[in-house]
């Protein structure tokens, strides 16, 4: 009970503090934002942004760590949970999606550019959009989650070619890419424009929507294991 | 009062920090109740094993 | 039961009908009527030759690759199949015949797209001769590997490019890349990094695949 107490508060505490606080030029007082040239008021965003696209790549993670516990112990509830854990990535990755390009129109001119970190969002949702398709086209049980795990797996080693290599390979927008002039050498994903108190609460933010993300996962997968319980009940009588 | 209204007009950011706080308790409270009911079905099943 | 074993027997089967073989003919010559008559008279820049180039490839793969695996389930012959071989040597026997098919496509799509478009001037040919090689490879396994999971899951003709594409993509993307910089020219040691990423793609989906086929074999 006390973490969901501290989920509360953190989430809060960064809504009040990623949307109140202001930027100033030269940041003196500890809640003040410093400016980042080109971006000023937009910056914020990096308090909602940045949670659900790490949600997606975390939730594309646990249910693969889930497909191949799956596929050594043959336990349909280790299936159970990593379609819980998918079902909540595709719904972060489509808010990552969405929230992007919205943003994008205002920051940088146009709703959807290419970006490669674009290109790899847009990937994970093709991986998630697949994977539901091969889901819902098997019939058998075991036959459907042994499938489904494979094609999570094969997924999954794909993706460090999109996180990780095309955006430092490429020319893009985001903070990071190969041409990031404050960066060079396609630096880390983060860029430490940012002074210590944008900082703390940037983490607190993750922390705080992985907490919720994690809350969220157990409720889905309980879910779907109580149904399969009733389920069962119901054929025996 | 009035002067808290008056403040509200001219930063209007702070209206959207309230929405969006209202906006979370909305969320925080519909994942609690729906934990609660899980809790409530878990109980019924494990319940009906026993009296089996 | 030896891989070349399997392979000579797929290859005769495919002989006998050339299913497989007519249907990507066909099919490459389709796709590329259908971009002739859309583009028309107009000059078209280079990267986009380029890009062109990738889309004929991957929906020509698309439509016969996928042969491999589901001719064998709907003659019913991969019960048989399970019991004289070790699934390694199956996947390797599919994956020899696949990775010719491969090749065989592509080299009819490139010399059909020298012939037909005369913006696609190879500058740097040791470059895209290596892309050729390399991405081709990847092409094969990833596509025996899916068609692998479609012939055990029931829609077969339709999930298979919906599947294939996202493991594909970085792939066709590093491609797309290298055919436009071997176009323009750029000298061997500017694209050393893109060519490794293309090598570690095809280990990484070699190995995944060899490690996860048993799984989908042994359903």
């Amino acid at each position: 009970m006390v973490w969901k107490i501290f989920l509360f508060i953190i989430l809060a505490f960064v809504s009040i503090a990623g949307i109140s606080f202001p930027i100033v030029e030269n940041p003196q007082a500890w809640y003040q934002f410093p400016l980042i040239p080109g971006l000023e008021e937009n910056a914020k965003i990096i308090f909602f942004h940045v949670p659900t696209a790490w949600l997606t790549v975390i939730g594309f993670l646990m249910s693969t760590v889930f497909s191949i516990k799956y596929l050594r112990k043959r336990n349909l509830d280790d299936d159970a949970k990593s379609y819980a854990a998918a079902q909540l990535g595709l719904m972060f990755c489509i808010l990552a999606t969405v929230t992007g390009a919205v943003w994008a129109k205002f920051a940088w001119g146009s709703y959807w550019s290419w970006d490669p970190r674009q290109t790899s969002i847009f990937a994970l949702l093709l991986i998630y959009g697949a994977w539901f398709a091969l889901r819902s086209s098997i019939e058998s049980e075991d036959k459907r989650a042994t499938l489904s795990a494979v094609y999570s797996i094969i997924a999954f080693v794909t993706v460090p070619f999109f996180v990780f290599i095309m955006p430092r390979i490429m020319d893009g927008l985001h903070p990071g890419s190969a041409d990031d002039k404050f960066s060079p050498s396609g630096g880390p994903v983060v860029n430490f424009q940012m002074n210590s108190s944008m900082l703390l609460i940037f983490f607190l933010s993750l922390i705080g929507f992985t907490i919720l993300y994690y809350w969220m996962w157990r409720l889905g997968y309980k879910s779907l294991l109580y149904k399969e319980k009733l389920n069962k009940k119901l054929i025996r009588g | 009062m009035e002067g808290f209204y008056k403040f509200l007009e001219n930063n209007s950011i702070f209206i959207v920090m309230i929405i969006v706080l209202i906006v979370w308790i909305g969320i925080f409270a519909f994942l609690s109740i729906l934990d609660k009911r899980l809790k409530g079905i878990e109980k019924e099943i494990e319940g009906y094993k026993n009296e089996k | 039961m030896k891989p070349y074993a399997l392979f000579k027997k797929d290859y005769h089967s495919e002989l006998r009908t050339r299913y497989a073989i007519n249907s990507l003919v066909m099919f490459i010559i389709v796709a590329l009527s259908v971009i002739l008559f859309s583009i028309g008279n107009e000059k078209i820049p280079q990267n986009l030759t380029a890009g062109l180039l990738w889309v004929v490839i991957f929906f020509s793969a698309m439509s016969g690759l996928s042969r491999a695996f589901v001719s064998e389930e709907e003659r019913g012959t991969s019960l048989i199949l399970h019991l004289i071989a070790a699934p390694t040597t199956i996947f390797s026997g599919k994956l020899l015949f696949n990775l010719i098919l491969v090749f065989l496509m592509n080299i009819i799509i490139t010399i059909l797209y020298s012939v037909l478009f005369e913006e696609f001037i190879i500058r740097n040919f040791l470059l895209f001769f290596l892309t050729f090689i390399l991405s081709n490879i990847g092409l094969a396994i990833a596509s025996t590997i899916i068609a692998a999971i479609i012939s055990k899951a029931g829609a077969k003709g339709t999930l298979y490019p919906v599947l294939s594409f996202p493991i594909l993509l970085p792939l066709i993307l590093i491609s797309v890349m290298l055919t436009s910089y071997s176009m323009v020219g750029t000298s061997f040691a500017d694209a050393v990094i893109e060519l490794a990423v293309l090598a570690c793609y095809d280990v990484i989906m070699l190995t995944i695949s060899y490690m996860l086929f048993d799984f989908i074999w042994k359903d």
